[in-house]
């Protein structure tokens, strides 16, 4: 359930769009079922929607050590100055998070860009796969190969990503449920198995690494349901070549509201979870010392699959992945690199600290 | 035996708590005099300290941490498409776009109208993208707001208050006759007291205010490790003519150069204030010592070392100087927090508008000033000390006071030295801009004249003493005569005071004298008409068509005033684009020198007297002036008196600036009226022509209303300096009433001897009056020569090299003749009531004490 | 081995800056507790002879040992010492400086040789007792009559219990009756103190009261019964 993390951090970061109850909305494009989802142009930006996502996970190696890391680009429709004739007027903010989960260190280091759409700086084509945000920048070259840069606190990623495997559309043909009202819903789709090369520079120093990475591409125009305060979202890389994408929206009583996810093996075989099929059994918990909040980080993820209930058990890299993204609006979640059995990933915990508010 | 003590403790308590008990009205006049200068300075100090920490955290606010900026030369600003070629610039961690406009409230205070990029500022200027809490985000500042994106947030100035429970607010703004209406989003806290401020979305200011593609500012901040300058080469490569790069120490040199002259001047006065306050020290001690002559000469003979008296007048005047540098910084502290509440940051000068700068005071600086009160205590009474030290005390013990032999003539030399190397000083160049040989001319003339005084004294007496004339009179010439040294000591504080107030009194003339003069010469029409805060817009063509068509209006110029800088580190200048009357080539202005003509193609420019002088430019020069986004070649044809624009300003002919700005626009205009036209009828209409939302924001004022109101703001704007010039002078009376009264007491004997030789009580008030008057008399006319002096040195030194503008003389005859016939009045005055006194004691007693 | 003498003083010489000489071989021994009274016309150097003893003047020839130290050894600073050790003062003007009580006036001897405050003004109550003037330490001068003044004097002069009291004109500014008066109080008190007195004076009934009277003339003193 990336996307509502994503959603969220959009609409408490951008500062225009603090007021969505703005008197003339302007009319966002409605997700709707059984739209066929056409490459490479939605690979960009489909700046009618509200929001969308470029979302990247992966694990890493450095000299043998294992990393964990996220780059991730938003977009958002904030429904503002939508007839200013200023180059300057808030149509379209882009913005973009990137982390780094090292044992050693024992604790995400992070980095953030925000900008409103225009002028060459902040750009997101809708031809193809190409956001750039100041010195930040995803792009998909015309042989399919992903090239992403981005640089936090003492770290910089130069990546290059190269999809082994096909698309994996998520949910009905890439249109995916994530409430129990109809519209909200969003298109959503995956690349799993992303073989990863390029140059991590920390404190100056420049070094190769190799590794495999999941990207999330989403966009929707439609909001959380009123009753949701958080949710649970894991995508994991089989070793086997399969691929693990299993989400849940919880109460404030900490029942599943809506569930999804999917399961594709190795062959290509892909299956889509309806609703209730997905269940997290919370396992240990980590209580964070900065904000006191308590993280399931080491849940069981069980599926009901047509072939009988699949079972994993997620083993954080290390427990304090907790990511504060209070100074720059954002909410406090938990966002990390995680082992299964056969497999390694990315969890993602939200509403532990408190209620996300939308 | 106990140690020999140079100076005991017990002795120095006994003698200072004694000689305070006994002249608590002299002690207290020369506490006074040091605290007055002590206070003075401490004060013009405070308040420009506070002014420039004020002027600064403005700068730093609007600016934030900006690393350096890219400003527009004019504010029509610059192309936005700047913002894109710099951002992508290596090296540079964050700019931020900045549209800003001068625009003015309902009530028709300036308002700064600030355009933000929110996400791009919340780097470089937090104080105004302040994210005031989780959950506000990267928005503007306090406060819920619905609308946002086109909301303003004000600053607490602007008078706005959030109100719980109210409806949304709204808040009206007016600028180059427009008026908009925006939502109120919420408050700026961050904004510091006194500066009004309205921040809005930057896309909502280019479209509200009409400037879609248009930017003022860039800040700009760099990556660390990388410096301005190196940083600067690259932005340089890419600058265009209508922007330039500010460096953030280029900005505080230029904001502090705003009133550095105003405010150096001020300081100067002040220490030369503090200057008299120690001649009134060495005055009074100088007296006070001669009376206690045979005291000192008793301590002497009882055992006294020669190094302990010494040390005992000195730590008594030091101790005068410690009292009055307490209560100095104490009155110092109070008055700048008046004049601060009062009169604002600047004095009434008009530099910082529409802010009240917080007091702030640092200990250093107390210690400083009082240090100051301190050491001019103790130089007052170096001479008196080394005096009592330097006197036989077998002699003095029988002698009551030595007066100095009549027929010996002091030395002129020291005097005639001072006052060469003063007149030298006159004549060297000034200091990093300030004229700092010229003071130090005037503290020379002012030693000058002090040194000559014992010489002046014996001259301007002697004719005295051979006067017919009745008894009274001949007792007071030969009086003085026979005593030219203490009527030198008493004159010292009277003569200083007297000189500075007639040299303030002459430049203050000769400036408002030449400003009246240039009022009438740039004055010429009726009517004149100025549309506040539209350097981009105000009356169109049409309408300036309109309004010279009105019935009485018999011509009409337009013009288009506005503000562009020539060099970033400078306060902008103002350009005037005025028209040239037909059938000649130059416009009328007060002309310095006959302009001259240029050359076929040139474009000519005429440029201010200050402007010539701060920018090194003479007729026949070239200026590079950006225009419209280029840069524009002219040539200097003419150079014009200016006295409302101290950074400088320049006229084009109007036809010039149309053609190569295209602007047809104009934001003053002067009328002339035909001779039978009613005036306040024309005014009418020419209101009336205009459309409401301009007639708001325009003043129309006859000329000769616009020369009062000017003159006004001048007389303001030094009522501080003549309050300054006052209190020297009253401290200068009080010194003089001390020293008179101080004599008076001492010579009880001499009264009681005039008495037993048959002079009546009449007869001897008689004369003490007429010694005060002839005293007052003789310190006043030295004092005016001594001012003359000092006031040429003022007009032809100091205000050309602060203010870069030159006047002519002008005698305040009236001002003049009033100051001595005051002192004159103020000292015979003195001496009676001083005599008085004395005589109301047992005149045949105090004869008998001593003979 | 007896004390050195009080004041000796041989082949003193003094030319006032005219050119006239006032004396000239002038030879002076006082004993401890010894009253010399020096009389002579005005002008004959009375007042001068004074200062030179005192250290305020200096001589043309000749020598002035004060308890046995000769002045013509003696730097200022060392001379303004041993004025303050050794020497007593009384004037005819009494000199009593005016915004001083009564005590502090007294106590200014000790004071100027570095005696705390306090100390110097419970000797100075003591002293003003013998003269006369006990209870009246607070008060300041001004209240004072001038034998009062001259008790005062009297008292400073023995404060510091000096060695020799150089007396100029003491009664010169008194009614006879209080001069008389005076005189008695100052010579009791100096000789009970064992201190001896140097007293210049024109006035024969001063001169009577002292146990030799010398007249100064342009040779040095003489006896005025011898010859």
């Amino acid at each position: 359930m990336a996307d509502l993390t994503r959603r969220t951090l959009l609409t408490a970061a951008v500062p225009l769009a603090a007021a969505p109850a703005v008197a003339a909305a302007p009319a966002f494009a409605p997700v709707v079922p059984g739209r066929q989802l056409v490459f490479p142009r939605d690979h960009g930006a489909h700046p009618e929607f509200r929001t969308e996502w470029w979302y990247i996970t992966g694990w890493l190696e450095e000299n043998g050590a294992p990393l964990g890391f996220q780059v991730t680009f938003f977009r958002t429709r904030t429904g503002l100055g939508e007839d200013n004739p200023s180059r300057f007027a808030p149509r379209q903010v882009l913005f973009a998070h990137t982390a780094l989960s090292d044992s050693r260190t024992g604790r995400l280091l992070h980095g953030q860009r925000i900008a409103r759409e225009g002028f060459g700086l902040a750009e997101a084509s809708t031809r193809d796969m190409d956001v750039v945000l100041d010195d930040w920048r995803l792009v998909r070259t015309p042989a399919g190969v992903l090239k992403t840069q981005a640089t936090g606190e003492g770290f910089s990623l130069d990546l290059t990503l190269t999809p082994t495997q096909p698309l994996l559309l998520q949910g009905q043909e890439g249109f995916s449920r994530k409430g129990p009202r109809p519209g909200q819903a969003s298109y959503y789709y995956s690349l799993p198995h992303l073989k990863v090369t390029g140059v991590l520079g920390r404190q100056g120093r420049r070094r190769q690494v190799r590794g495999q990475a999941w990207l999330d591409r989403e966009w929707s125009s439609t909001l959380l349901d009123p009753s949701a305060v958080g949710w649970d979202w894991t995508g994991v890389n089989l070793d086997d070549g399969g691929a693990l994408t299993a989400f849940r929206v919880r109460d404030a009583r900490g029942r599943s509201l809506w569930t999804g996810g999917s399961l594709r093996t190795a062959e290509g075989r892909s299956w889509s979870a309806p609703n209730g099929a997905v269940a997290f059994d919370p396992g240990r918990t980590w209580k964070s010392p900065r904000t006191g909040a308590v993280y399931p980080v080491a849940p069981t993820v069980r599926m009901q699959t047509p072939q009988g209930e699949r079972r994993w058990t997620l083993t954080p890299l290390f427990d304090d992945q907790e990511l504060d993204s209070r100074p720059s609006g954002g909410p406090v979640y938990w966002e990390g690199a995680v082992r299964v059995p056969g497999g390694s990933g990315y969890l993602e915990l939200t509403g532990y600290a408190a209620p996300l508010r939308l | 035996m106990p140690a020999d003590p140079a100076l005991p403790p017990t002795l120095l308590g006994w003698m200072v708590r004694g000689e305070w008990r006994a002249n608590p009205v002299r002690t207290l006049v020369a506490v006074l005099a040091i605290a007055v200068g002590v206070a003075l300075g401490f004060a013009v100090h405070l308040v420009n300290r506070s002014a420039l920490a004020e002027f600064d955290s403005a700068v730093r606010s609007v600016s934030g941490s900006a690393d350096i900026r890219i400003e527009a030369v004019t504010p029509a600003g610059f192309d936005e498409a700047l913002y894109p070629r710099i951002a992508r610039l290596p090296g540079l961690v964050a700019v931020s776009p900045v549209i800003e406009i001068a625009a003015r409230t309902t009530a028709g205070d300036p308002l700064t109208v600030i355009g933000l990029d929110p996400l791009r500022a919340s780097r470089v200027t937090p104080a105004l993208a302040a994210a005031s809490g989780p959950g506000s985000g990267m928005g503007f500042g306090s406060g819920s707001g619905r609308g946002v994106e086109d909301a303003v947030w004000l600053s607490p100035a602007t008078g706005w208050r959030a109100e719980p429970g109210a409806g949304s607010a709204t808040f009206e703004i007016r600028e180059g006759g427009r008026r908009l209406v925006f939502p109120v989003a919420g408050g700026l806290p961050g904004v510091e007291a006194g500066r009004r401020i309205a921040v809005a979305d930057i896309a909502a200011v280019q479209q509200k205010f009409d400037r879609v593609g248009r930017l003022t500012r860039l800040d700009v901040m760099l990556a660390p490790g990388l410096g301005p300058d190196a940083a600067a080469q690259e932005i340089l490569a890419v600058l265009p003519p209508d922007a330039r790069l500010v460096t953030p120490e280029a900005e505080t040199r230029r904001t502090s150069d705003l009133s550095r002259a105003y405010r150096v001047n001020l300081g100067m006065l002040a220490m030369v204030a503090l200057l008299t306050g120690g001649f009134l020290v060495f005055s009074a001690q100088s007296l006070s010592i001669a009376r206690r002559r045979p005291a000192f000469a008793l301590l002497r003979v009882l055992g006294l070392q020669r190094r302990g008296l010494f040390l005992q007048v000195l730590a008594e005047g030091a101790s005068l100087g410690v009292l009055g540098a307490a209560l100095g910084l104490a009155a110092g502290a109070g008055l700048a927090w008046g004049v601060l509440g009062l009169l604002g940051g600047d004095l009434g000068g008009g530099y910082f508008s529409g802010s009240q700068p917080v007091l702030e005071i640092s200990p250093a600086w107390a210690a400083f000033h009082a240090g100051l009160g301190l050491a001019v205590a103790i130089a007052g009474s170096l001479f008196p000390a080394l005096e009592a030290a330097g006197a036989p005390p077998a002699e003095a013990l029988k002698a009551a006071g030595r007066s100095g032999d009549p027929e010996r003539r002091p030395p002129l030399v020291p005097a005639l030295v001072l006052g060469s190397v003063g007149l030298a000083a006159a004549f060297a160049p000034p200091v990093a801009g300030l004229p700092l040989f010229g003071y130090a001319a005037i503290a020379l003339i002012l030693a000058a004249g002090v040194a000559a005084m014992p010489w002046l004294a014996r001259v301007m007496i002697a004719p005295l003493a051979r006067m017919k004339a009745p008894v009274p009179v001949r007792l007071a010439a030969a009086r003085l005569a026979g005593a030219p040294d203490q009527a030198a000591v008493a004159l010292c504080g009277l003569v200083a005071s007297a000189g500075l107030m007639a040299a303030m009194g002459l430049m203050v003339s000769s400036f408002r004298g030449s400003v009246d003069e240039w009022l009438v010469a740039i004055l010429p029409a009726d009517i004149y008409l100025r549309v506040a805060a539209a350097e981009t817009s105000g009356l169109d063509p049409g309408l300036q068509a309109a309004l010279a068509a009105l019935p009485g209006v018999t011509g009409m110029e337009s013009r288009r005033s506005l503000t562009l800088k020539l060099a970033p580190e400078r306060p902008a200048v103002t350009l005037l684009a005025i028209p040239v009357p037909p059938g000649t080539s130059v416009p009328d202005l007060p002309w310095r020198r006959a302009p001259t003509t240029v050359g076929p193609g040139e474009t000519p420019v005429w440029i201010s007297e200050p402007l010539s002088r701060l920018y090194h430019l003479a007729p026949g020069d070239k200026l590079d002036l950006p225009l419209a986004g280029r840069s524009v070649r002219l040539r200097v044809a003419g150079v014009w008196r200016d006295y409302g624009r101290q950074f400088g300003a320049l006229a084009v002919q109007r036809s010039d600036y149309v053609r190569l700005t295209g602007d047809t626009g104009a934001n003053e205009a002067a009328l002339t009226l035909s001779p039978d036209a009613d005036r306040a009828e024309v005014l009418a209409r020419v209101r009336g022509a205009l459309p409401l939302d301009l007639a708001a924001q325009t003043e129309i004022a006859p000329a000769g209303e616009i020369r009062q109101a000017a003159l006004k703001i001048f007389d303001r704007s030094f009522a501080v300096t003549y309050a300054l010039e006052a209190v020297a002078v009253l401290v200068g009376v009080a010194g003089v009433a001390a020293t008179v009264s101080a004599q008076t007491l001492a010579r009880r004997r001499e009264f009681g001897m005039l008495r037993h030789v048959g002079a009546g009580r009449g007869q001897i008030l008689a004369m003490l009056a007429l010694e005060g008057a002839f005293l007052g008399a003789v310190g006043a006319v030295a004092g005016l020569a001594l001012g003359a002096a000092m006031g040429q040195v003022l007009i032809q030194v100091v205000n050309p090299q602060s203010f870069n503008w030159t006047m002519d003389t002008r005698w305040p005859w009236g001002l003049l003749g009033g100051l001595t016939l005051a002192l004159t009045l103020a000292s015979a005055l003195t001496a009676l009531l001083a005599g008085r006194s004395a005589l109301s004691a047992d005149a045949v007693r105090a004869v008998r004490e001593d003979w | 081995m007896s004390l050195p003498a009080p004041l000796r003083i041989r082949d003193l010489s003094k030319t006032v800056p005219g050119g006239r000489v006032l004396f000239e071989g002038l030879d002076l021994d006082l004993s401890a507790g010894e009253v010399v009274a020096i009389t002579g016309e005005s002008g004959a150097g009375k007042s001068s002879l004074l200062n030179l003893v005192a250290g305020l003047d200096a001589p043309d020839g000749g020598e002035i040992w004060i308890g046995g130290r000769a002045l013509s050894g003696l730097n200022e600073a060392e001379r303004t010492r041993l004025r303050r050790e050794q020497l007593g003062f009384v004037f005819q003007a009494f000199h009593i400086l005016p915004h001083l009580t009564l005590a502090q006036n007294t106590a200014l001897p000790l004071v100027l040789a570095g005696v705390e405050g306090d100390t110097a003004l419970a000797r100075a109550a003591e002293l003003l007792v013998a003269v006369g003037l006990g209870g009246r330490e607070a008060d300041f001068p001004s209240r004072l009559s001038g034998g009062e003044l001259q008790r005062t004097a009297i008292a400073r002069a023995l404060v510091h219990q000096p060695g020799l009291i150089l007396a100029d004109e003491p009664t010169g500014n008194l009614d006879p009756e209080t001069a008389d008066r005076s005189l008695a109080l100052l010579l009791d008190a100096a000789r009970s103190r064992g201190a001896s007195v140097l007293l210049v004076t024109h006035s024969v009934r001063a001169a009577e009261a002292a146990d030799r009277t010398l007249v100064l003339g342009r040779s040095g003193l003489r006896n005025p019964h011898a010859g």
